[in-house]
C-alpha cells in the first residue's frame, strides 16, 4: 500500500483539502490584505455544523441524502461565522494600523476554538463523524468513497469559482476590487458587498473541506482548524497569495510534498529518524521557508492590490 | 563651473508591455534648480522613482556624482539623494524633532550596542544629532514646535517638516515631489524662498511640479516629459514659449507627438482583440499614480 | 457628548431627580454607613469564607466594603470642597464620586449575593448584610443625582456618560519641592505594593473578585479625577527615582510573604512579564507580529537544561555556571531568531506572523520528537529534561530556604530575587534601545516603512536587530525559568494553551497592558496570570476569555491599559488640531491647487 502512486494519490487528496481551505485565505488577503487567522476555525465550525445536521437526522438516512444536507448545514454555519466576523470584528478596523485586525483575528480564532470546546457537547475529544469508507482499487492505488467525494467536491468548487470570477458581473467586480479598491468604488462597485461575498465563498469552501475531512478520517476535533489552517495558508503563499488558482495549486503541491517527505525521507542516508508522520509538519514548514526564500511571490504570482 | 550631480542617460522603464519612460536623458548640475514638468500620466513619477532607487531602470543608467545609483532606496539616500513625497509621508506619531532626527539616520552610526552600553560616544552623538536637527528646524522655522506631534501640524508646516527631514541626511541633491500641492499663494511664495535658500546652501534641487509659475520662477532649467519621453528642455522662457508644450497640456494633438505610433499600435491591437473576448485576469504593475 | 464651551454650559439636573443638598447628604451618610456596616455580622455561618460572622470586627470581604466606603466619603468631601481634600478632586467633577460609589456598591452587593448563592437562600443573611446592601445603594443614588457644575439657562438632564467622564482639562498641580515629590512617589509605591500583595495573597476567589471591584473602580475614579495624570507628570520629572522605587518594591515583595507559594506566583509573573517586555520590543516598538515568541523562551530553557548538569541531559557531563548558561541560552535563541528572521523579514509583514507561528509549532514538535526514536536523542522527547539542579552562587544555594534578618526566603523567593535582577536588565535594555537612534528607526519603520527607507534606514537590518534582540531576551528569561520549574518539557510551548507560557498569552499581555510602554506588558502579564490563577472557575475558560478580550480590546481600546501617548493618538481622534493625511485644499480662501 505504500507504493509511489498511492503516496501521490494520498498527497493529492490531502492537497485538495488544503486547497479548498486556502481559497478562503487567499481571497480575503487579496482584497483586504488581512490574514484571517480565524479561517481555520471557520473550517472547524463548518465541520461541527455538518455533524450537528447528521446527529439531528434519523439514523439510517442514506449517505446520498446525508452528505448534501451536511454540506448545507456545515456551509450555513461556516458562512454565518465568516460573514459575522467580517461585519463585526474586521470591518470596524478597516482603517486601523495593520496590527489591529491581525490581533483581532487571533482573538477570534481562540474564541471560536474555545466556544466549541466548552459549549458543544463532548467536544473536548474528537467526535465521531460518519465516514464513507468503501474502498476501491485502481491499479496499485486504493481510495475510499470519501476520497472520491473530495475530488469531486474540489473540482466542482474550483470550476464554479473560476466561472464565477471570470464570467459573472460580481466576479469581475471582485477582480476589480482586488486590483484597486478605490477605483472600483469610484466605478460604482459596492466594495463592502464584494468583501462579504469573498468571506462567504471562503467560508463555504472551508465547510466543504471540513465535510470531506470528516468523511475521510471519521472524526472531527475542535483543534483541527489550527494546523489545517496554518498549512492552508502556507499553501496559499506557495501558490501566490491572492491568486485563487495558486491556492489550489499550492495546496496540491504542499500535500504531495508533505506526504512524500513523510514516506521517503527516512530513506535518505543520515535522516533515518526524520521520517514519518511526526515530522510531516516540520517539512511543510521548511517548504514554506524555502518558497519564501527563493520565490516569495509564489508559484503563480501574487495578486494583491498595491496598497502603498 | 558646473559639475553634474545627477546624470540620467537613456533611462527607460518598462512594466510588462507598458513603457512608462522612454530613453530619457537628464542632468542636474551642482548649484542648479531644475524643474520637471509634464501632464498627468507623463511618467514623471516613474522617472522620479528611478532616481530614488525605488525602481531600477530597465535600460540606461542613473549616476550620482559619477557613481551609478545603488538599487535600494536607503542606499540612494546614503549616497546623497534625499526626497520628499507627493502625499506627505511624515512619521505622524513622532514629534517634529524626532522626525528630523530620523532623517539624520544615515549620517550617524550608533547601533544597538552603542545604545545599550551608552558610552560617552553615544551621548556625544545624540547631542550632535539634536543640535544639527535643531539647526534645520530653525532654518525652516519650526524650532518652536519641536515637541509637537507631526500629525498635529497644519498642512504647510508638515510640508516644511518633510523638507527639513530630507535635508537632515545632508544630501547633495534634493528631490521635491510636488512641494506646493495644496498650498495657497502665500505658502507657495514661502516655499520659493525656502528652495532658494536650500540652493544657496549648495544643494542642487530637482522639482516635479504642476504649478507653472512656481517652477518657472525658480528653475534654472526645465525639462518637459510627455508620454514618457523628454519633449523639450531649456530655460523657463524657452520652454514656456514652446507651443508643443502648451499643446501637450491642453491635449491638442500635434505633429510628431511622442506616442503617436503607440496610439496607432493600440488601435490596431484593439481591432484584433475585438474578435476574441479578453479574459485576462492579470494586473499589470503600471504607474502608481 | 457635544457640550461646547465650558463657560456657558447650561446648569444640569441630576439623572435622578433629587435636590442637590439631599444628594450630597445621601452620599456622605451612605458612605459612612457603608463603612460602618462592615463592622456588623453579615452571615451566621463561617461556611462562607472570611469569617463575616462577627459583630464589631470586619472580616474578609467586609474590609473591602469598608475601604470602598471610606473612599466614597473622601471623594464626596473633596467634591464638596472640604478644606484639605481639594487635591483629591482638582476639578470637582462628579465622576470620582460616582465611580467610588459604584465600587462600594459592586463589592458589597457582590458579597451579599455570593453569600446568598453559595449558602442557598436569603435566610443565611444576617441583618447586617441588609444594612450593608441598603447603605451601599444610597450613595450611588445620591451620586447619580448630582448636578454638574455650571451656570446659565435651562437645566439639562445629565446623561450616564457624563457621570463617568473625565474632566476636560486638569489644572496642573502646584509645583512642590523635589523632596515632597519623592515622598509622594514613595507613598504611592508603598500603597501600590500593599495593594498588590493583598491581591496576590487572596485565598479564595470571591475575595479576589471583590478586591478587583474595589481596585478597578478606585483607580478609575482617580483617573477621572485627574490624579493619574498628575502622578504621571510627577513621575516624568523623577524618572530614575521612580524606577528605583519600583525595583525596591519588587525586591521587598518576597519579604512580605510568609508563604513561599506566593513567591512562586511572583516569580512566574516576573518571568512572563520579562518575556512580554521582550516581545514588546518586537511588537510594540518595531511593529513586527511574532506569533511564535514562546519558542524562543523554550530554546533558552532547553539550552539551559542541557548544560545544567542534569543527568537526563544529553550533555550530562557538562555543568555550566549560571552566567555561562544564561549567555548560552540567550545566544541560542538569538541564533534561531536570526535564522527565522533573515528569510522572512525581507517580505511582507504579514508573512512574518505565519512563519513565526509555524516556527513555534515546529519547535515544539521537533523537541518532542528528538527522543532517540523519531529523531536523534537531543531533548529526551515528551518527557523532557527533569531534575535540573538548583543554582548556586558563591555558596548561596537557591534551592534552600535562607533566613535573612528575621525573614525567611524560600526557594521561590530566591529565584524571585534573581528574576528581579534579570528583569532590571531587560527593562534597561528596553528603555535604552527605545530612546536611541535604533529605537527611532524601529518606530519609523512601524509608522511608514516607505518613508523610513527613503530616509536611509535599512528596513531589513533594523527589523532583524529588533527581532534578534527580542529573541535573545526571551532566551535569557528562559534560562532562569528552566531552573525555577526543575524541568523542561515540550508541552507548554504552544501557540495557545490553558496555562502560560504560550504565545497567545504573551501577545495578549503585551496588547492588554499597552504596547510600547515599560509597565504595560508587566501589568498585562500580572493580570493575565493572576486572573485564571485566582478565579479557579475561570481556568477552564481562560483561553475563551483571552480571545474575546483581544477582539474587544482591538475594537474599543487598542492601546491597552497603559497607553503609550503615541499609540493613543494613533488609534483615536483626540480633538486636537488634526490634519488629514492627504489634502489638496486649505482652509484659506484662495486659489487652490490640485495634486496630480
Amino acid at each position: 500500500m505504500n507504493t509511489l502512486p498511492q503516496q501521490l494519490a494520498n498527497g493529492l487528496l490531502l492537497g485538495s483539502m488544503y486547497g479548498l481551505i486556502a481559497i478562503g485565505y487567499t481571497m480575503v488577503y487579496g482584497i483586504v490584505q488581512l490574514i484571517n487567522f480565524a479561517h481555520g476555525e471557520i473550517f472547524m465550525t463548518g465541520g461541527f455544523g455538518a455533524l450537528t445536521v447528521y446527529l439531528a437526522l434519523p439514523s439510517g438516512t442514506s449517505m446520498w441524502a446525508l452528505v448534501p444536507l451536511m454540506l448545507i448545514g456545515g456551509g450555513m454555519v461556516a458562512v454565518l461565522i465568516a460573514v459575522g466576523a467580517e461585519r463585526f470584528a474586521y470591518r470596524p478596523l478597516r482603517g486601523a494600523p495593520r496590527l489591529a485586525p491581525l490581533i483581532t483575528a487571533i482573538g477570534l480564532s481562540l474564541a471560536l476554538q474555545e466556544v466549541v470546546r466548552n459549549f458543544y457537547p463532548d467536544a473536548d475529544r474528537a467526535r465521531a463523524f460518519p465516514g464513507l469508507d468503501n474502498t476501491h482499487d485502481i491499479g496499485s492505488v486504493t481510495i475510499k468513497d470519501a476520497d472520491i467525494f473530495l475530488i469531486l467536491a474540489a473540482v466542482v468548487c474550483m470550476a464554479s469559482l473560476a466561472f464565477f470570477v471570470r464570467r459573472s458581473r460580481t466576479g469581475r467586480a471582485m477582480q476589480a476590487t482586488a486590483q484597486d479598491p478605490d477605483t472600483a468604488q469610484l466605478m460604482g462597485i459596492d466594495t463592502n458587498r464584494i468583501i462579504v461575498i469573498a468571506f462567504a465563498i471562503g467560508g463555504f469552501f472551508a465547510a466543504v473541506a471540513a465535510v470531506a475531512y470528516g468523511l475521510k478520517y471519521g472524526n472531527i476535533d475542535y483543534r483541527m482548524g489550527f494546523l489545517m489552517g496554518l498549512k492552508a495558508f502556507t499553501a496559499a503563499v506557495l501558490g501566490g497569495i491572492g491568486n485563487i488558482y495558486g491556492a489550489m495549486l499550492g495546496g496540491l503541491v504542499l500535500g504531495v510534498a508533505e506526504t512524500l517527505a513523510s514516506a521517503y525521507i527516512d530513506g535518505i542516508p543520515g535522516m533515518q529518524q526524520l521520517g514519518g508522520a511526526s515530522w510531516a509538519n516540520v517539512w511543510a514548514f521548511c517548504l514554506l521557508i524555502l518558497v519564501l526564500l527563493f520565490r516569495p511571490q509564489g508559484l503563480l504570482g501574487e495578486r494583491v492590490a498595491d496598497r502603498a | 563651473m558646473t559639475t553634474p550631480v545627477l546624470e540620467a542617460r537613456d533611462v527607460t522603464m518598462r512594466f510588462g508591455g507598458l513603457t512608462a519612460v522612454r530613453s530619457v536623458d537628464f542632468t542636474v548640475n551642482s548649484g542648479e534648480i531644475v524643474g520637471l514638468i509634464g501632464p498627468n500620466g507623463a511618467g514623471k513619477t516613474t522617472f522620479f522613482n528611478c532616481l530614488t532607487g525605488l525602481y531600477v531602470p530597465t535600460e540606461g543608467k542613473v549616476s550620482y556624482k559619477g557613481t551609478v545609483l545603488p538599487p535600494k532606496p536607503h542606499l540612494v539616500t546614503q549616497a546623497g539623494i534625499a526626497r520628499t513625497f507627493q502625499n506627505i509621508r511624515l512619521f505622524a506619531n513622532m514629534t517634529v524633532l524626532e522626525n528630523v532626527l530620523v532623517g539624520r539616520h544615515t549620517r550617524t552610526k550608533e547601533g544597538i550596542w552603542s545604545a545599550l552600553l551608552r558610552g560617552p560616544g553615544f551621548k556625544k552623538a545624540e547631542k550632535a544629532s539634536e543640535e544639527r536637527s535643531m539647526e534645520l528646524l530653525e532654518f525652516i522655522g519650526l524650532a518652536h514646535k519641536r515637541d509637537h506631534l507631526a500629525r498635529n501640524l497644519p498642512y504647510g508646516e508638515q510640508r516644511k517638516l518633510e523638507i527639513a527631514r530630507a535635508l537632515a541626511s545632508e544630501p547633495g541633491l534634493l528631490l521635491l515631489d510636488e512641494p506646493t500641492a495644496g498650498m495657497n499663494p502665500q505658502e507657495t511664495r514661502a516655499t520659493e524662498e525656502l528652495v532658494l535658500a536650500i540652493r544657496d546652501k549648495g544643494i542642487a534641487v530637482l522639482l516635479i511640479e504642476h504649478d507653472m509659475r512656481f517652477v518657472f520662477n525658480l528653475s534654472d532649467r526645465v525639462a518637459v516629459l510627455v508620454q514618457g519621453e523628454k519633449l523639450v528642455e531649456g530655460t523657463p522662457e524657452v520652454v514656456q514659449a514652446d507651443e508643443r508644450v502648451v499643446a501637450a497640456y491642453l491635449g491638442t494633438p500635434f505633429e510628431g507627438a511622442p506616442g503617436d505610433e503607440e496610439v496607432a499600435e493600440v488601435e490596431a491591437a484593439e481591432a484584433v482583440a475585438e474578435a476574441a473576448p479578453a479574459d485576462s485576469t492579470t494586473s499589470t504593475r503600471g504607474e502608481a499614480q | 457628548m457635544t457640550d461646547t464651551l465650558t463657560k456657558t454650559r447650561p446648569a444640569t439636573r441630576g439623572l435622578i431627580p433629587l435636590p442637590s443638598a439631599a444628594a450630597h447628604a445621601l452620599i456622605l451618610v451612605g458612605g459612612v454607613a457603608t463603612a460602618a456596616s462592615a463592622y456588623l455580622a453579615w452571615t451566621w455561618t463561617s461556611a462562607f469564607p472570611g469569617n463575616l460572622t462577627f459583630n464589631g470586627y470586619p472580616g474578609g470581604l467586609q474590609w473591602l466594603t469598608f475601604t470602598a466606603g471610606i473612599l466614597t466619603v473622601l471623594f464626596a468631601l473633596a467634591r464638596q470642597g472640604a478644606p484639605g481634600l481639594k487635591w483629591l478632586s482638582p476639578t470637582s467633577n462628579n465622576a470620582p464620586v460616582v465611580l467610588s460609589t459604584l465600587g462600594a456598591f459592586g463589592t458589597t452587593w457582590f458579597t451579599v449575593i455570593s453569600i446568598t448563592a453559595d449558602l442557598g437562600g436569603l435566610a443565611n443573611l444576617e441583618p447586617g448584610a441588609y444594612v450593608a446592601a441598603v447603605a451601599s445603594l444610597l450613595p450611588l443614588i445620591g451620586a447619580l443625582a448630582l448636578p454638574q457644575e455650571g451656570a446659565g439657562e435651562r437645566p439639562v438632564k445629565e446623561t450616564l456618560g457624563h457621570y463617568i467622564a473625565k474632566a476636560d482639562r486638569i489644572p496642573a498641580a502646584q509645583a512642590t519641592a523635589p523632596w515632597i515629590q519623592r515622598l509622594i512617589i514613595t507613598a504611592v509605591t508603598i500603597i501600590g505594593l500593599a495593594t498588590f500583595t493583598y491581591g496576590i495573597d487572596t485565598e479564595y476567589g470571591e475575595l479576589f473578585i471583590g478586591y478587583l471591584f474595589v481596585v478597578v473602580f478606585a483607580i478609575w475614579a482617580m483617573h477621572t479625577a485627574g490624579l493619574i495624570d498628575r502622578f504621571s507628570a510627577l513621575v516624568a520629572g523623577n524618572r530614575s527615582f521612580t524606577l528605583a522605587m519600583g525595583f525596591a518594591a519588587a525586591i521587598a515583595f518576597p519579604f512580605t510573604q510568609t508563604d513561599d507559594h506566593y513567591a512562586n506566583i511572583g516569580v512566574n509573573i516576573l518571568i512572563f512579564g520579562t518575556v512580554a517586555l521582550g516581545l514588546n520590543i518586537v511588537v510594540g516598538l518595531a511593529g513586527l507580529l511574532d506569533l511564535g515568541y514562546v519558542a524562543f523562551l523554550g530554546v533558552g530553557a532547553y539550552t539551559a537544561a542541557l548544560v545544567s548538569g542534569s543527568e537526563f541531559s544529553t550533555f550530562s557531563g557538562v555543568q555550566f555556571p549560571f552566567w555561562a548558561s544564561a549567555l548560552t541560552g540567550a545566544a541560542a535563541s538569538l541564533l534561531f531568531g536570526v535564522l527565522i528572521g533573515a528569510p522572512t523579514l525581507r517580505l511582507r509583514g504579514d508573512y512574518l506572523a505565519i512563519v513565526t507561528l509555524g516556527f513555534g509549532e515546529i519547535f515544539r514538535i521537533a523537541v518532542n520528537n528528538l527522543d532517540g526514536d523519531s529523531g536523534p536523542d537531543l531533548t529526551n522527547g515528551p518527557n523532557g529534561i527533569p531534575s535540573i539542579p538548583d543554582l548556586s552562587f558563591f555558596g548561596y544555594n537557591f534551592g534552600e530556604s535562607h533566613d535573612i534578618a528575621g525573614f525567611t526566603l524560600g526557594r521561590f523567593a530566591n529565584y524571585y530575587l534573581l528574576m528581579v535582577l534579570i528583569m532590571a536588565i531587560v527593562v534597561l535594555v528596553y528603555t535604552r534601545a527605545a530612546d536611541s537612534r535604533i529605537g527611532r528607526s524601529w518606530i519609523a519603520i512601524r509608522e511608514d516603512e516607505t518613508a523610513a527607507t527613503a530616509m536611509g534606514i535599512n528596513g531589513f537590518r533594523v527589523k532583524l536587530v529588533a527581532f534578534a534582540l527580542g529573541a535573545a531576551l526571551a532566551g535569557l528569561a528562559g534560562t532562569v525559568s528552566a531552573h525555577v520549574t526543575y524541568s523542561v518539557v515540550p508541552n507548554p510551548y504552544q501557540f495557545a494553551g490553558s496555562t502560560p507560557p504560550n504565545s497567545a498569552f504573551l501577545l495578549a499581555a503585551v496588547v492588554l497592558g499597552g504596547m510600547g510602554t515599560v509597565a504595560g506588558p508587566l501589568l498585562g502579564a500580572a493580570l493575565l496570570y493572576l486572573l485564571p490563577e485566582k478565579l479557579v472557575f475561570l481556568q477552564d475558560k481562560s483561553l475563551l476569555a483571552f480571545g474575546i478580550a483581544l477582539v474587544l480590546l482591538m475594537r474599543f481600546r487598542p492601546e491597552g491599559i497603559i497607553a503609550n501617548r503615541r499609540r493613543q493618538l494613533e488609534f483615536h481622534e483626540t480633538g486636537q488640531l488634526d490634519v488629514p493625511d492627504t489634502t489638496t485644499l486649505t482652509d484659506q480662501p484662495a486659489v487652490t491647487k490640485t495634486g496630480a
